[in-house]
């Protein structure tokens, strides 16, 4: 095993920064789409354990299913996958901001899920990478449930790593009831490489 | 003269960030603030010119300390600075009564222009 990775304050206060621009490129984004007004929270960013991230998904749950998108990204030695995670309560009310008819079919959702999850991974991911100097390539994004419990999202990717970096931003839509968390999730590699590189934002 | 100015920012790094922003040889004093607030607290015990404000924050955020600034009719100039660059924030921050808006991450070039815009700071080559 590696030995474990850190984050000091000042990093910890780098990165929420950094995700406070990019997210808010993001949410301009989503509202110009949806013609809406997104409520910006204050992003949390935590160095976790599988165990601690199945509680942090468990806990964006409450008890209603979910559906989510997942997204790879990588570039300049550093690599993550981000996850929309949307309640499911949210899809009518966002069909209707996109002027779907009537009754979604799950065609429909997932057209929908797909669109979304392009507008705020991708603006986010790039906000980052701007701040950071780096380029990311993305990969498709890929569904990994629709309609599911969050254990159900977990159960075939339990075991591939130990501890991440997870950058939590919960998006609200004000007046509507639509609310999706988007988590930022790097491996242990990158988030040595990450440090280094803010460290120069942090400096001087 | 001097202009005693407030950053009020939750971010550590973006504090600093904006310090840097502010024009060279501006004569200032810079006070910070970790939120809202802080800086209220601060703007009613010592008279400064101009906050810079950021939105997202804990305790009193950006849109609660322009209402607490308008209600109490504290004489300060605000100029919001976010990364929340939605229009719609923009607008609302302007009905609120801050003179301008501000994105990050900060330039110190429009930083300049803004001041310059509203007085704040003259242009030295007019000087």
């Amino acid at each position: 095993m590696s030995d474990l990775i850190q984050l000091s304050e000042d990093e910890r206060d780098c990165y929420q920064e950094i995700t406070n621009v990019a997210m808010g490129q993001a949410a301009d984004r989503l509202a110009r789409l949806l013609g809406v007004y997104v409520v910006l929270p204050i992003p949390n960013v935590n160095l976790i354990e599988i165990n601690e991230f199945k509680m942090t998904l468990k806990s964006l749950e409450g008890n209603s299913t979910v559906s989510a998108v997942c997204q790879g990204f990588i570039g300049a030695g550093i690599a993550g996958e981000a996850l929309l995670i949307f309640n499911d309560a949210s899809f009518a009310e966002i069909a209707k901001l996109l002027d779907y008819p009537g009754n979604l079919d799950q065609h429909e959702e997932l057209e929908m899920l797909m669109d979304v999850a392009n507008v705020l991974n991708g603006a986010c991911i790039q906000g980052i990478g701007e701040q950071l100097d780096i380029d990311f390539s993305q990969s498709h994004p890929v569904i990994l449930g629709q309609h599911c419990s969050i254990a159900d999202l977990l159960e075939p990717n339990q075991s591939r790593w130990q501890r991440t970096m997870a950058i939590e931003i919960n998006y609200t839509i004000e007046d509507h009831n639509i609310n999706c968390d988007l988590l930022l999730l790097f491996t242990e590699d990158s988030v040595v490489h990450m440090n280094r590189l803010i460290s120069f934002l942090m400096d001087d | 003269m001097t202009t005693k100015v407030l950053i009020c920012d939750d971010s550590k790094m973006a504090r600093k960030q904006m310090a840097r922003a502010l024009p060279a040889g501006w004569p200032v004093d810079v006070h910070f603030a970790k939120d809202g607030q802080e800086a209220i607290d601060l703007i009613k015990v010592q008279s400064f010119e101009v906050l810079f404000l950021d939105l997202t924050m804990p305790v009193l955020d950006g849109y609660a300390t322009l209402e607490v600034i308008r209600q109490e009719d504290l004489p300060i100039m605000v100029l919001v600075v976010s990364g929340d660059i939605q229009p719609e924030a923009q607008e609302r921050v302007k009905k609120l009564g801050a003179i301008d808006f501000i994105k990050k991450p900060v330039d110190a070039e429009q930083i300049k222009q803004v001041l310059i815009e509203y007085g704040i700071l003259r242009d030295q080559a007019h000087e």
